[in-house]
Parts: structure tokens; C-alpha cells; sequence
């Protein structure tokens, strides 16, 4: 009897000596990187099927155990979760690993606004998201370049660095009007990633706004000096700007647009008035009409 | 006798049940269920309606991309998934049409994060833990079950009247 159990005990542990020599074990790769390929090592004896789960990918394929399966880089361009599976028969074993993003290479960048007044604080922002060259977000820590220029002027230069790939920073305009290059690039790792917006730069309100007045006839005719924004910049032509006469019979408002840099009107004569100019939220000088300036 | 063929009798009801259960929770679009907090959000703080808007939509992403990984059908990937998110989708699907394999979801639940919304507010990245049981079937047959814990960086970005997903990223951890 107890002969007849040594054998059966003898049996078993042959039969599952056998069994986990054919049993097949998988090995994804420690760091596998977007687009680069990577091997899979198996172990046991045999054949089995191989299922290769990935954001963009389903493969299946029949593969030799305790021989690497090589995955090439075009299978594999999604960075992300993976699951391999080794199926055969009824058993299966699996494996998930994580394919991370390449090198930074490319930017998609977000501006706004596209027109601002000139010298305001904090008013144009730009925002970076950064990708490798498959389109993946690259979520390690990447600097990122703006640059603010307007033409004939010194760009205004800032780096930052993206985490979990995206990048932001908030930039003054610049005291000049015109068209500025708002340019957010990658400055290591070679890349010639370089993303271009234009941000129209306008005059801002008028600053020191100042008119004067004389008798045209039966009228008053009140002309603005040159009016520019507190950094020098002409406010365009078109900007209204009204021009108040108070007296005895009333009040009398007339809006006139800057033409060539100035505005004119003509007010109702008066023996004795008040006049104003404002051209926005910039209330000008106060001229008092017949009573001596 | 009649106790093991009891006892066979009630495993065999459990397993039927259970594997009915699952199926009926696959096949269930609003098994879904997003919590979402932005208390993290930079550099502009997250309004209530955009919050709401999120949920709606990162939910009916997910709903999309179960039902697509599910069917390998792709036309409802393109009303929720835009860019290369919508593309790899696709791709997917398209592989796992082609391998006869389907990719069945038992989704327990998101909670999401705002970590950053743009200053203009067209764009905002999200991490998402989920709390999922996923099936790869070739055919019929289930290849592999497992419930998982799984961390996704997500990009959504506004489009004609809603958010879409421009990115789903899957990473080991935050």
C-alpha cells in the first residue's frame, strides 16, 4: 500500500514538474517608451497566444514561449496602460505595464486675447500643452519659452516649466501698439518646436486729454490737442470723443470721432457756458466760456 | 447525496447571477458615475456650470467608449472624443474588430480632479482614478477579468456646444 502511494506521490510531482516547466510566465518591459518598440519576455515551452491590449492597439498573435515577443514601435506609439495577456487553452496569465511619453516635440499653444490695449498688466495669456512626436502629453517636468516682441522693440522673454505638460504664464502688453509675436517654443532637447501668435497691440485710453476753444462765428469750435495713450500711442482714429457745453439754456453734447489724431466740434454760442471733453472713462480739461478761461 | 447536489444546486445560481449581474451593469450607459472637485484647479477657478458641464460630458465619454470598446462600433466616439483621443479610440476598435477581440467594461465609478483650467477657460486638464472591472473576450470567451484601479490623465477641451475628450492618458499613478 504504501508502495502504491510513493508511486502516486511520484506521479504527481512528475506531472507537475512538467506542467510548471510548460508554464508560461510573462515579463513586460520595466520603462517602455512611446513609439521606440520593446520586447516582451515569456517563459515555459510550447506555443501560446499572445494578446497585446494599449489605448490605440488590440494585437493577437500566436508566439513561441521563452522567446521574447518583440512589439515594434508603430504598435506601440499610444502612451498609456497596457495589458498583455498569454492565453492558452483555458488558462491565461497577464501582465499590465505603462508605456510613458517621448521627448517633447511638439506645442499646442492657446492665446488670448487677440487685440489688447497697450501696457496692461497681466492682460495676454498663454497657455502650452506639450506633446511628443506621436501626440502623447508629455507629463515630465519640460521648460517652455514665451516670448513677446513687437517689431524695432526688445521681446519680453519668460520660461516655464510645464507640469503634467501644460504651461502657463500671464504677460504685460507692451507699451508699443502693433502687431505682437507671441511665440511659446521649446528651448532643450533640440526640438524646433516653435508655435506662432499674433496679438494686435492697441493704443489704451487717451491720457491727458486736452482741448481748447474758439469763436467760429455763431458757434464755439472746440479742437482737442493731439490725443495719445499714456505711453505715447495715438488713439485711433474713429475713438469717439464727446464734447460737453453746459449754460444757461442747457446742456448740449456733441460726439466727434479722432480724425488724424485730433477731434473738433462746433457747440452753440453762449455769453456764458461750461465745456468738458472726455473720450471714454478720461475726463479732459474744463474750459469756462465768457467768464475768462 | 442530496446535500452536495444542494450545494452544487446554489453555487451554480450564485455564479448565474453573479455573471448576470455583470453583464446587466456592462450593458447599463448609466452605470457611469462621475464626482468631480476643483479645489486644485490653477490658475482660474472652475464655476459651477462649467463643473456640471464637465460632468456631464466626461461621463458621456465614458459611457461612448465603453459601449465603442464593447460593440467595436465607433460612431458615437466622435459626439464626446475629438483629436488624437477620438483617433486612438478608433484605432482601437478598428485593431480589436480585426483580432475578434471586445474590451467589456464594469465601471464603478470616477472621481475626478481640475488641475488646471486655462485662463480663457477653453481648455482644462483632469486626473481621473476609476474604479473599474474590465473584460477582454475574444468572441465569447473571457481571456481576462480584472477589477482594477486605474489613474488617467484627461484634456478636455470646448467644442460646438459641449466639452470633448481631446486626450485620455492612462499613468501608474499621480
Amino acid at each position: 500500500m504504501r508502495k502504491l502511494l510513493l508511486g502516486v506521490v511520484m506521479i504527481a510531482m512528475c506531472w507537475f514538474a512538467a506542467y510548471a516547466a510548460h508554464a508560461a510566465e510573462l515579463q513586460p518591459p520595466a520603462h517602455a517608451v512611446a513609439g521606440a518598440g520593446f520586447d516582451i519576455k515569456t517563459s515555459g515551452s510550447g506555443s501560446d497566444t499572445l494578446i497585446l491590449i494599449g489605448p490605440a492597439s488590440a494585437l493577437k498573435r500566436e508566439v513561441a514561449l521563452g522567446e521574447p515577443v518583440s512589439i515594434a514601435g508603430d504598435e506601440a506609439r499610444a502612451a498609456g496602460r497596457y495589458l498583455a495577456i498569454l492565453s492558452s487553452g483555458g488558462d491565461s496569465t497577464s501582465k499590465e505595464f505603462f508605456v510613458s511619453s517621448g521627448q517633447a516635440s511638439d506645442l499646442v499653444f492657446l492665446a488670448r486675447p487677440s487685440r489688447v490695449a497697450t501696457a496692461q498688466k497681466g492682460a495676454i495669456s498663454g497657455v502650452a500643452f506639450v506633446f511628443d512626436e506621436y501626440k502623447n502629453l508629455v507629463l515630465a517636468p519640460t521648460p517652455v519659452k514665451f516670448a513677446l516682441s513687437v517689431e524695432g522693440h526688445a521681446p519680453v522673454l519668460r520660461t516655464v516649466t510645464a507640469r503634467e505638460g501644460v504651461a502657463w504664464t500671464h504677460m504685460d502688453s507692451t507699451s508699443n501698439q502693433g502687431a505682437a509675436q507671441f511665440v511659446a517654443s521649446l528651448p532643450q532637447g533640440g526640438s524646433d518646436a516653435s508655435i506662432r501668435r499674433v496679438v494686435q497691440q492697441v493704443a489704451a485710453e487717451a491720457c491727458n486729454l486736452r482741448m481748447k476753444a474758439q469763436p467760429q462765428g455763431n458757434a464755439i469750435l472746440v479742437e482737442t490737442e493731439p490725443i495719445k495713450d499714456c505711453s505715447g500711442n495715438p488713439v485711433p482714429d474713429g475713438t469717439i470723443v464727446t464734447f460737453t457745453e453746459t449754460d444757461a439754456s442747457g446742456i448740449s453734447t456733441v460726439d466727434a470721432r479722432i480724425k488724424k489724431d485730433v477731434a473738433r466740434a462746433e457747440l452753440p454760442a453762449s455769453h456764458s457756458a461750461t465745456i468738458n471733453v472726455a473720450s471714454g472713462v478720461v475726463l479732459g480739461n474744463e474750459i469756462h466760456w465768457g467768464g475768462g478761461q | 447525496m442530496r446535500r452536495l447536489q444542494l450545494l452544487l444546486a446554489v453555487a451554480v445560481f450564485m455564479s448565474a447571477t453573479h455573471w448576470m449581474t455583470l453583464r446587466a451593469r456592462a450593458n447599463d450607459a448609466a452605470g457611469v458615475k462621475v464626482e468631480m472637485s476643483t479645489e486644485q484647479a490653477q490658475p482660474r477657478e472652475v464655476e459651477d456650470s462649467t463643473q456640471k458641464a464637465i460632468v456631464r460630458d466626461y461621463t458621456a465619454a465614458w459611457k461612448a467608449m465603453e459601449a465603442a470598446l464593447a460593440s467595436n462600433q465607433d460612431a458615437g466616439l466622435a459626439a464626446q472624443f475629438s483629436g488624437n483621443a477620438l483617433q486612438l479610440l478608433q484605432d482601437r476598435v478598428q485593431q480589436q474588430k480585426k483580432s475578434g477581440l471586445r474590451t467589456r467594461f464594469v465601471d464603478h465609478g470616477h472621481k475626478l480632479s481640475a488641475i488646471f483650467y486655462s485662463p480663457e477657460g477653453s481648455a482644462m486638464e483632469l486626473h481621473d482614478t476609476a474604479q473599474l472591472e474590465i473584460e477582454t473576450l475574444d468572441g465569447s470567451k473571457v481571456h481576462h477579468s480584472q477589477p482594477v484601479t486605474l489613474h488617467y490623465v484627461a484634456l478636455m477641451t470646448t467644442a460646438e456646444d459641449r466639452w470633448k475628450v481631446r486626450l485620455l492618458q492612462g499613468v501608474p499613478n499621480f
